[in-house]
């Protein structure tokens, strides 16, 4: 094989142990804000950990240690030692600004694209194969939202909502598609960066989408996440708008009067 | 200050910006000619020699206008010896270095990049004018969201191919975002086939086409010759 040019060398640098750690920290964290790993609950352990992730013992202990120090997850001793979710991981705002600034309105009608086409054939096939009980169910996960009080438990009540509506649908590949999504932009949904969303609103939209599921009327079902996408996307698209050109609006306008 | 005066004013600098970016791309094709005229030395079809320096006249666009992520130059396959197809194609890679973009050429393959059939090369092969075409997903070449202008050129007075300069649309948002939000109003570049190019809010998205004349819609042509592109607005 020629050798790589500068560019190839690039992509394919060895991972330092370092971006291993953080990419532990960070795939715990968004799976305890998803509500996926709940708080009590215990990880697996050490050795099992290293094994799944593909890391050294090192590796891994450095990840719990940072996980640790952000007071997310705590080790007990003893023969019902462990180590537990001991607390939300905290909202990364900065990040989630970063997000905002670094993520052009292109991308993010991307994202609200591949959700719509996601979202579309999760509901049809909700409303085949979803029974009495997952109903029941979905309806308890949409009243969770409007009960949650801080943005913090808001973003894991309205993805575990999706993600369990993509259960209903029987697709394993439909919910890692929608888990993805969910990962993806649920937190800057949340994030009360600038015009805050409404959580009795988007509740509403829920139930009514379960009771489409319910009554077996896909294209209701249809409709109804569709312009529950739309909307989220718009709420995303403007929160993207005042963070990186409000300045320059108001300096236009400034200059124009 | 109403709605009337921000739309002249974010016209002329759209109008401003986008001529600005056509006679650069003019002015790429002027010098890819003169170039591969003295390569070709009377020979009427391009061989490898024929792009010996058109390396260097991408990276210099490249250099010198930072808006563009890819330049260069696309040969019409008539033009070229045996048939073949020739590009001379440089783009900047995520790292800010630049590098040759390495298309498949080779017509029936799987990969082809059939550079010829695509709208920023027929149209200005078929109008001899300059043209801008986008946004699109450049699948096979450069495969990113972009906005492509290109010019025509000639040798002897044959068409011989086109120059140009690719923008990605997220570049362009920040470039051209503080012209539109001084619009109070609901405001968006399109292109000639009413797809938006970028707007002020979700109303208009990039990459949606308008209905033309939507009531409330109001459309003002953008004055830049051949390139087709208009503001348009609500009241």
């Amino acid at each position: 094989m020629a050798s790589p040019t500068p560019f190839q060398s690039q992509i394919y640098r060895s991972l330092p142990e370092i971006e291993r750690a953080d990419a532990i920290v960070e795939r715990i964290s968004k799976a305890i804000g998803l509500g996926l790993l709940k708080v009590g609950e215990r990880l697996p352990p050490e050795a099992a950990l290293s094994d799944m992730f593909g890391v050294g013992g090192a590796t891994l202990r450095e990840a719990l240690a940072e996980l640790r120090d952000q007071g997310v997850v705590e080790t007990r001793r003893g023969r019902s030692g462990g180590t537990f979710v001991v607390n939300q991981p905290p909202t990364q705002t900065d990040a989630i600004r970063t997000w905002f600034l670094s993520t052009s309105i292109s991308e993010i009608r991307d994202i609200g694209d591949e959700h719509s086409a996601i979202a579309a054939t999760t509901v049809r096939l909700a409303c085949e194969r979803a029974e009495p009980h997952d109903f029941d169910r979905l309806q308890e996960l949409a009243r969770a939202l409007v009960l949650a009080t801080t943005p913090q438990v808001r973003a894991p009540a309205d993805s575990r909502f999706h993600i369990e509506l993509a259960v209903s649908a029987q697709s394993p590949r439909l919910v890692n598609a929608e888990i993805r999504l969910q990962e993806e932009t649920v937190q800057q949904i949340w994030a009360p960066l600038a015009a805050a969303l409404d959580p009795e609103a988007a509740t509403a939209e829920h139930l009514e989408l379960v009771r489409a599921v319910a009554q077996d009327q896909p294209e209701r079902a249809q409709k109804l996440v569709l312009e529950h996408i739309k909307r989220n996307i718009f709420h995303l698209i403007d929160t993207k708008l005042s963070l990186s050109y409000a300045a320059s609006s108001e300096n236009a306008n400034d200059l124009h009067e | 200050m109403n709605t009337d005066n921000e739309v002249v004013h974010a016209a002329d600098a759209l109008t401003a910006w986008m001529s600005g970016v056509a006679d650069a791309t003019k002015k790429l094709a002027r010098n890819v000619a003169s170039l591969v005229e003295r390569n070709l030395a009377g020979k009427s079809k391009a061989g490898t020699t024929a792009l010996v320096g058109l390396d260097e006249v991408a990276r210099a666009f490249l250099a010198g206008n930072s808006f563009a992520v890819g330049a260069g130059t696309f040969f019409a396959a008539e033009s070229v010896e045996e048939g073949g197809r020739a590009l001379e194609w440089w783009i900047r890679n995520n790292s800010g270095a630049m590098e040759r973009l390495d298309a498949d050429r080779t017509p029936g393959s799987n990969r082809y990049y059939d550079y010829e059939k695509l709208p920023f090369f027929s149209t200005a092969a078929s109008t001899g004018e300059q043209t801008v075409w986008g946004p699109y997903i450049d699948y096979l070449g450069f495969e990113e969201y972009i906005l492509t202008f290109t010019a025509p050129f000639s040798v002897h007075g044959h068409f011989t191919g086109v120059a140009g300069c690719d923008i990605r649309i997220k570049d362009l948002e920040p470039l051209l975002m503080p012209s539109l939000r001084a619009v109070s109003s609901h405001a968006a570049l399109i292109n000639a086939s009413n797809r938006v190019i970028l707007g002020n809010s979700g109303k208009y998205l990039v990459g949606e086409r308008i209905k033309p004349g939507a009531s409330g819609q109001h459309q003002t042509p953008l004055d830049v010759p051949h390139l087709g592109l208009s503001l348009v607005y609500t009241k």
